[in-house]
């Protein structure tokens, strides 16, 4: 759906246009002071005069944007100088009132539905849907701008330094007041808002800025990302609910990790990737002082850990020897089935059709909580005034072990290892070809990302306290694989996104439990036809999806070897 | 003795059902190298097809037993394969098409979409259907007089009519498959297509139709094994294709993926060991809760011995 505006009408409305998108903006700016709702029940309580409600206020932001971008160019040219260039004006303004106009209708469609019919919305929001589409119409005459080079820009490095902890804070910020949403329209209609503030943002070069400015205080970025991560507890007043949700993410984003190194990295999709967690956890629950556990050893959680990567990545072994030899679609399947072979192993070993190891369907309840030098994840302690639960133990405790395996990841990514498995993943004969031992290393991948699973399987073991056999089944597999697809493949970036995305939307959604895995299947159908490199694509990957487009593959080249020279100024000849 | 007949019967019946399903895999995958990972489901979405056929038809069940296997179970079998078909054209046309240059990852990941896609269709939307039960669990298939709950007894060995009514129905299939594949100008296009794509298409072929024509053929024969599915267990549910379409998945691979002969051999053979894997194993092993364990160790096997299968034609990696 494109809406082609001829040029010579474009050029005849261009100061029209602008005055139409201004009053649009201006009068969704209004509506904020007016009553958007009769009752109020839905969303926030917006049934004030001339006091906004929190949510009327962040919406705000995006008009009062539209109005800036719009009106700001009307200085002209010769005065905007190097700015006319640098920002994509009237694109950015496109986006801006587009997104307005959606969050506007996720708000009134909220409302209608919320109070039983839309005579409930009140002046205030059919004002700023009348704002909204005036603007979307007026800027529809804009012509496109060319896209921003707002990167190319030189900034002092403490304007660069100041920028990622701005982005750090809101992102803090951002998570603290995103996991607070009892309701999921008010969780709605702020997603509708932070999403719509990414796309402007992006439309006006702030994270091509962002990017060379992380790529240049690299070690800050990640420094200032964990110490963020770290203090997310001490934003939750001791409250338990969210943490709960925080640390269950942070299982899932580690073990999706480690399945973005065997998926993302070499290219290998592993479908039973379940079976590996489960092998970590069943290890370690076994080993555990439970009274249910059949075997009556426990050693130090350190050691059980390694038992249990050790079981996890010997399975990985037993499976991939065989598998890895042959084409890679075979894989696929034979994981499955390994999954499925995993899953009813463990249920027969029940004593009954076999010997009893795991207790069959029951499982083995009662684990007790990870004590570590002594340090009890189950006990609450008081930090700085702050009550730190058991979940924000075990958060800082899968904190750690993300730092691990994304320190391991990137070194592995940019080592003689790391270029090994990108060669097989984009044409494993050509890498053969070129004297990489591909099954060696597809076997090393395989067996490493079996691992890591087993060791996050240790430490899920632990935080769910019982492990049953249905709680690793099929479509955990599938939900990991789509957390790496969603964030995109080979980045750790975008797997931590994919990750949270998957975990926190059917928490703040629970009215739509029912439709969860319909519309799962259908996300993933949607992004391989329309963005098979995922929300942060890997730009390798990238240009592998879209060879055909020039455009992109000059892009990325530069990008590349600039970045490249720059990142590793002592690389050259041969690698590999 | 008798045990043994009796278990080659079941196995040989067990993996005419494998089989029905596996030529699916088979055929898709010797011309676009795409593991349909959704077919289990197409078999599914066959067997409740049939289904509401017979909710169409007015539910009959106190139809005489020539009339029900002359009309009834035909006029349900044409059901099940207009929807499976219809459901497998439209998964080609708009998930798996766009994808068909995209590097070989993409297509799988789209394939576990379109499966979970219509698993869970068919469970939230097929009650939705006035009259139509719910399809959260798990539905009863209708009988049909003269195959259900009937037997005949050879010496020692009882044979289920369900079990008759699966084999006579791979044979019927394999027969139509032979002629299809050696004697019509499509099945021919097919082979050709197969082979080698790019001439296939300088030779005038319209590989879209070729393919397209492979997805229906697979979908048609699925959607039989879904009919016989509901005989033979007397229930249908949403879930059924995963498994099944996993073991038939096996089966294609055991008697080597891209050969139509071999999906039916290799169907036969993993039904026959699955069946004779219960009796035959001592202890605790031998008990039925492992035999879908056995099947798959079999895969597994195959794959280290035998990577081409057991009727395996050279495996050539295009690149």
């Amino acid at each position: 759906m494109r809406v082609v505006i001829p040029d010579e009408l474009k050029i005849r409305f261009r100061y029209p246009a602008r005055a139409l998108g201004i009053t649009g903006g201006v009068l969704m700016l209004v509506s904020i002071l007016l009553p958007w709702a009769y009752a109020p029940e839905a969303l926030d309580d917006m049934t004030f005069y001339g006091a906004p409600s929190p949510l009327q206020l962040f919406f705000a932001v995006l008009p009062l944007l539209l109005i800036l971008l719009l009106a700001i160019p009307l200085v002209g040219k010769q005065r905007l100088g190097k700015g006319a260039k640098v920002v994509a004006w009237n694109t950015t303004a496109k986006t801006a009132s587009i997104m307005s106009l959606i969050v506007v209708a996720v708000a009134v469609a909220a409302i209608a539905i919320g109070l039983g019919g839309l005579v409930n919305v009140d002046p205030g929001g059919w004002l700023a849907l009348v704002g909204g589409i005036m603007a979307v119409a007026a800027t529809l005459f804009l012509p496109d701008s060319p896209e921003p080079t707002l990167y190319r820009v030189k900034s002092p490095k403490w304007l660069q330094i100041l920028g990622i902890v701005v982005l750090m804070a809101l992102l803090l910020f951002g998570a603290a007041y995103i996991l607070g949403f009892e309701d999921a329209d008010d969780f709605l209609m702020f997603a509708a808002f932070v999403v719509g503030m990414v796309m402007v943002l992006r439309q006006f070069g702030v994270f091509g800025w962002l990017g060379i400015a992380a790529a240049a205080n690299n070690r800050i970025l990640v420094l200032s990302a964990f110490v963020v991560a770290f203090a997310f507890p001490f934003t939750q007043n001791g409250s338990d609910a969210n943490m709960s949700v925080a640390s269950q993410v942070l299982i899932f984003a580690a073990t999706a990790l480690g399945l973005n190194i065997v998926v993302g990295l070499v290219g290998l999709l592993d479908l039973g990737y379940i079976a590996f967690l489960g092998a970590g956890a069943f290890t370690a629950a076994v080993l555990s002082e439970s009274a249910f556990a059949t075997i009556k050893w426990s050693p130090p959680f350190i050691v059980t850990v390694l038992i249990a990567g050790t079981v996890a990545s010997l399975l990985g072994l037993l499976i991939g020897a065989p598998t890895l030899r042959v084409s890679g679609d075979y894989l696929a399947i034979v994981t499955l089935a390994f999954g499925e072979i995993f899953r009813i192993t463990m249920n027969n070993l029940d004593g009954n059709d076999g010997p009893n190891l795991t207790n069959g369907s029951n499982g083995i309840p009662g684990i007790p909580d990870l004590n570590l030098f002594g340090f009890d994840f189950g006990k609450a302690h008081v930090i700085l005034g702050i009550d730190i639960g058991r979940f924000a133990n075990y958060y800082w405790l899968m904190l750690v072990v993300i730092a691990l395996i994304i320190v391991v990841f990137t070194n592995l990514n940019h080592s003689r290892i790391g270029r090994g498995w990108v060669a097989i993943r984009e044409d494993e004969l050509a890498a053969e070809a070129m004297g990489v031992n591909t099954f060696a290393l597809k076997l090393l991948a395989f067996a490493g990302g079996a691992f890591l699973a087993g060791v996050a399987g240790s430490v899920k073991a632990h935080y769910d306290v019982s492990v049953t056999p249905d709680q690793y089944v099929f479509l955990e597999s599938a939900f990991l694989l789509a957390a790496v697809v969603l964030g995109g493949m080979g980045t750790v970036m975008g797997v931590l996104v994919g990750a949270t995305i998957l975990k926190l939307l059917p928490e703040k959604l629970r009215f739509f439990s029912d439709y969860r895995l319909l519309l799962f299947g259908l996300l993933m159908v949607i992004m391989m036809r329309f963005r098979p490199e995922g929300i942060v694509p890997d730009e390798r990957r990238q240009l592998e999806f879209h060879d055909t487009d020039e455009e992109l593959a000059e892009e990325v080249e530069e990008e590349l070897t600039s970045h490249h020279a720059h990142l590793y100024p002592e690389a050259g000849g041969f690698v590999l | 003795m008798d045990l043994f007949f009796q278990q080659l019967i079941n196995g040989l019946s067990l993996g005419s059902l494998y089989a029905l399903i596996a030529v699916g895999y088979t055929v898709v995958y010797g011309i676009v190298q795409l593991i349909n990972f959704a077919h289990g489901e197409i078999f599914m979405i066959g067997a409740f097809g049939a289904y509401a056929t017979w909710m169409v038809m007015g539910q009959p069940t106190d139809w005489s037993a020539p009339l029900s296997i002359l009309v009834l179970l035909p006029v349900m079998i044409i059901g099940g394969i207009i929807a499976s078909v219809a459901v497998a054209l439209l998964t080609e046309r708009w998930a798996y098409r766009p994808l068909r240059n995209a590097p070989r990852l993409a297509p799988l990941i789209t394939a576990i979409g379109v499966s979970v896609f219509l698993q869970e269709f068919v469970r939230l939307f097929y009650g939705y259907i006035p009259g139509f039960p719910d399809a959260k669990s798990a539905i009863p298939f209708p009988s049909v007089p003269g195959i259900s709950g009937e037997t005949i007894q050879v010496g020692g060995v009882l044979i289920q009519m369900t079990a008759v009514f699966t084999l006579a129905a791979l044979v019927v299939c394999w027969v139509f498959l032979w002629y299809y594949v050696n004697r019509t100008k499509t099945g021919r296009a097919m082979v050709a297509t197969s082979q080698d794509p790019d001439t296939a298409r300088l030779m005038g072929i319209n590989v879209d139709k070729v393919i397209m024509a492979a997805f229906a053929v697979g979908a048609a024969l699925a959607a039989i094994a879904g009919v016989a599915h509901g005989l033979r267990y007397g229930n249908i549910d949403f879930k059924m294709g995963f498994l099944a379409g996993l073991k038939a998945f096996t089966a294609a691979v055991l008697g080597g993926i891209g050969n139509i002969n071999g999906a039916v051999v290799g169907g036969l053979v993993l039904g026959v060991a699955e069946a004779m894997a219960t009796t035959f194993i001592p202890g605790q092993f031998g008990s039925s809760a492992w035999k879908d364990v056995w099947a798959f160790v079999l895969l597994i096997l195959v794959l280290v011995f035998r990577p081409q299968g057991l009727l395996g034609a050279k495996v050539v990696d295009r690149a």
